[in-house]
């Protein structure tokens, strides 16, 4: 197993540094150029869009720049900000842990979802239950996360006001207590989150429920209800762990299409994460910004992969003997 | 403007100016706190702020923060009369004197205070006025302060303001432009460094609020200085709450989770606000104004254009665009068709001013004059064997524009002039713009207070830089240094009207539409109105009454 985590490692770390460099060179390379867009539509002289390259060195050539930057990074230093005046650290450390919050959330919120719903229908192949949550996976996979977003803001924040509409706390009178704030943030919380998992929860459970209806024709589960097993530890306890492996595969893949599909979802619920961030930044051409969103992006998808590597190594032996 | 531009008027200056006090302002009228003082006002935005250090924001929601907690040394009134000294009420400033036609002095309030207590001084105006001129700094209001010499403290109250030459607008460029800052927070930081300096994520002003908090991405809260020399503000505090999109930040109105909303583009979005009964629609003058401008220097300003290097080429496109009907499409009855390079917000503006009518029949006359015949096949023009077409730039992130763009080019259709669309990424649209690579480009602006910016873009000496389509009219340069330079706005309009009427008239661009600017405000509040050039300018008066107040206003 630690031959096996050190290869996945290693692998991740080169993934990684390619994404650093075919990102800088391709934001440096896009047309389109940082410090053009005034405020409010109004023009930026020429001699101030200058002043301000210079100052962020992007006069040098690029292959310069390039070496600088790798040089920085691999002190730990992302940079600074060309928008945001402020180091590219500061930035993400301030989005990361709401877009990890947002997505983790979102991610075991989409496996609940996409695991019952998947064992709901297998379990009920071919009846008119099967045929109507399959319909509704389908359309929530179809939907776009924003206008789903927006669906929910209308009906349960603006209709029936049960829950906040933006932003991740109380825009005014924080609680006081610890409990208070985080029953506060989880409150801001559902709606988001709920939007990123009911469409990547509708993929997960299409997929989980044709692992579930394999499973449920196996020998072993046929050996396990003649042995006398309730339908329910057959399924739960057998069936469900031998076809956990492609949900497990899926969720950690859908780990970019969360981080991609929470720009949109960031932005209708106001959530502070590095979706917007990101989005802002490819707006304002704030290569500083766009390319450690990238290597951030980069990591956390390798990450993504590693876990769900390990998690069907764990659910599955043979994988673990291979 | 010339030297001798100015002759006419140094006469009347020796007697008013030089031999006696031009300006000498009314005592600040204090506010007035009553028992109504309290209440939170929830601003909706759809960005945060980048910094909020005055001289190097670069987008509204700093502008409208910065504008709090930081003070002019006088303000502009609402009628946005920036030639005439009676346009400005005093602020940091008690009042102002011209010593002469190149000096203007100003004494500062001697109760001003910034937020950390510290006494607001002759030496911040100064320092304040060489950070926002340091190239280091790289400041985008740099070039408004040219006409500035120096900046030199006469005592601890006293600054002075030494001018290049003299012209009406002297109070204007010395105020409007700069907010004053601290320096004894400042002038340990180099130049350089004080953009990303710390004080821009918790800045000290002297404004009426003070900077309280920012939450990267979500908001800013800032609350009333309750000691400010100028009276303390009705409300307690000010909150920006960070929705980046318009739908959703309208729901999030409706919901009662804001209070405001500074501009509401859409005519569907409006309409639910108007609907609601907690929220009204505050109309305001607007300063923006969306033209099409015609290169008539060729791609990337070499040599002419092909089309619209022809004067008629150019009446007859302008002709041949209904202005009206677009803006009525697309704003319905709330939007409007521009005069020129204005907007109703400006003191210029006049519905008199010489306007090219639709006129589609004198458009096709024009174009068969200069050679451009409609061929039977599809109804477009060509000459010998070249089609009228041309391409126009316009960006994805205007809806209305791109809207407007599908109608204009319908409409031209029809006169035989094929208009090809090309829509671009903003960053994209942007670069191309100032390379002045496009036939025609889709440009919107947002204009200052003062009408000055026009020459920017289509005076010649704005042809380097956002004079896009690099229009050159001596008449009109002739006539914009007149208006400039005349003593009283009542002078200056008709010359400004006439300048506009002269580039209508040679058709530098089709000016198609000026936005409705609409604030939506909760009805708890009184005393609400907007100056259209910052519609935060007075919310220091804005109050709520004890009995409206809901539980965020205690």
């Amino acid at each position: 197993m630690l031959t096996y985590l050190v290869r996945r490692l290693a692998l991740a770390a080169v993934t990684t540094a390619a994404v650093v460099s075919l990102t800088f060179a391709l934001v440096h390379l896009a047309p389109g150029a940082p410090f053009l867009a005034g405020a409010e539509g109004r023009f930026v002289p020429p001699e101030t869009v200058e002043r301000q390259r210079r100052s962020f060195g992007l006069d040098q050539p690029l292959g310069t720049q390039f070496v600088r930057y790798v040089a920085n990074l691999a002190r730990g230093d992302l940079g600074e900000s060309f928008s945001r005046r402020r180091p590219v650290a500061d930035v993400l450390g301030d989005a990361l842990p709401n877009t990890l919050l947002l997505g983790g959330a979102a991610l075991v919120l989409s496996l609940v979802f996409g695991i019952g719903l998947g064992i709901a229908q297998a379990t009920r192949a071919g009846t008119w239950a099967d045929t109507t949550l399959g319909a509704l996976s389908l359309a929530l996979y179809s939907v776009p996360s924003f206008w789903l977003g927006l669906m929910l803001m209308l009906v349960f924040g603006e209709w029936l006001r049960w829950l906040p509409l933006t932003g991740m706390n109380a825009a005014v009178g924080a609680p006081a207590t610890w409990a208070g704030r985080t029953f506060d943030v989880l409150r801001h919380l559902v709606l988001p989150a709920l939007t990123l998992a009911l469409v990547n929860g509708a993929a997960i459970a299409r997929f989980h429920r044709a692992a579930m209806l394999e499973a449920l024709g196996t020998d072993f589960i046929r050996a396990a209800r003649g042995r006398g097993l309730g339908e329910g530890r057959v399924v739960l306890r057998h069936a469900l762990r031998s076809a956990l492996a492609p949900a497990i595969t899926l969720a950690g893949l859908s780990v970019p299409a969360l981080l991609t599909g929470s720009v949109l979802v960031e932005s209708v619920f106001g959530w502070p994460g590095m979706g917007r961030v990101a989005y802002e930044a490819i707006f304002a051409r704030d290569y500083n910004v766009i390319t450690a969103v990238a290597v951030v992006a980069g990591v956390l998808v390798a990450l993504g992969n590693l876990l769900a590597d390990v998690g069907v190594a764990w659910a599955d032996p043979r994988v673990r003997r291979r | 403007m010339t030297p001798s531009c100015l002759t006419p008027h140094l006469s009347r200056l020796t007697r008013l100016v030089f031999c006696a006090v031009l300006a000498s302002c009314a005592t600040p009228e204090p506010r007035t706190p009553g028992s109504a003082t309290g209440g939170t006002l929830v601003i909706l935005t759809t960005g945060d702020a980048d910094v909020l250090f005055p001289p190097a924001g670069a987008v509204t929601t700093s502008a409208d923060v910065s504008g709090l907690i930081f003070s002019r040394l006088a303000e502009l009134t609402s009628d946005l009369n920036t030639v005439d000294d009676a346009g400005f009420r005093p602020s940091l400033a008690r009042s102002w004197e011209h010593a002469d036609s190149t000096t203007l002095v100003f004494h500062l309030d001697p109760h001003a205070r910034w937020h950390d207590g510290v006494p607001v001084r002759a030496a911040d105006v100064a320092f304040s006025f060489g950070v926002y001129r340091d190239t280091l700094v790289a400041s985008r209001f740099s070039p408004n302060l040219a006409a500035i010499d120096s900046v030199t403290v006469r005592d601890t109250l006293t600054v002075v303001y030494h001018f290049a030459r003299w012209y009406p607008e002297q109070v204007y460029d010395a105020t409007y432009h700069t907010k004053v800052l601290p320096k004894h927070l400042l002038d340990t930081i180099p130049p350089a460094r004080l953009s990303s300096a710390a004080f821009g994520r918790s800045p000290v002003g002297s404004g009426p609020f003070r900077f309280v908090r920012w939450d990267a991405g979500t908001g800013i809260e800032v609350a009333a200085d309750t000691s400010h020399f100028l009276g303390r503000p009705q409300l307690d505090r000010v909150v920006w709450r960070v929705v980046p999109d318009f739908g959703a930040a309208v729901s999030a109105l409706l919901a009662g989770e804001g209070d405001a909303l500074a501009i509401i583009p859409q005519a569907e979005l409006r309409d639910r606000v108007r609907a609601s009964p907690d929220l009204r629609l505050v109309p305001y003058a607007s300063n923006g104004v969306a033209y099409v401008a015609f290169n008539l220097k060729g791609r990337r300003g070499q040599g002419v254009h092909p089309i619209f290097g022809d004067r008629d080429v150019r009446r007859a496109i302008v002709m041949g665009v209904n202005r009206t009907a677009v803006v009525r499409s697309l704003f319905g009855a709330e939007g409007e068709v521009p005069v020129g390079p204005t907007a109703r917000a400006q003191w210029i503006w006049s519905d008199s001013i010489l306007q090219l009518r639709y006129d589609p029949r004198e458009a096709g006359r024009l174009l068969d004059a200069r050679g451009w015949l409609t061929r039977p096949s599809d109804g477009l023009r060509e000459r010998a064997g070249v089609p009228l077409r041309f391409t126009l730039l316009l960006p994805t992130t205007s809806r209305a524009r791109q809207d407007a763009a599908v109608l204009v080019q319908a409409q031209l259709r029809a006169i035989g002039v094929d208009m090809r669309l090309e829509p671009l990424e903003f960053a994209l649209f942007e670069q191309r713009s100032a390379q002045k690579d496009f036939d025609a480009i889709f440009q919107s602006r947002t204009l200052d207070a003062s009408p000055v910016g026009i020459l920017q873009l289509f005076g010649s000496e704005g042809a380097r830089q956002s004079n896009y389509g690099s229009f050159a009219s001596p008449v009109f340069d002739s006539l914009t240094a007149r208006a400039i330079a005349a003593p009283t706005r009542a002078a200056a309009r008709p010359l400004w009207r006439q300048a506009i009427g002269t580039l209508n008239d040679d058709a530098a661009a089709v000016f198609l539409f000026s936005p409705p600017f609409s604030a939506a405000v909760h009805r708890r509040f009184e005393g609400v109105s907007i100056r259209p050039d910052e519609w935060l300018a007075t919310v220091a008066e804005w109050s709520v009454p004890p009995q409206a107040r809901l539980p965020r206003d205690r």
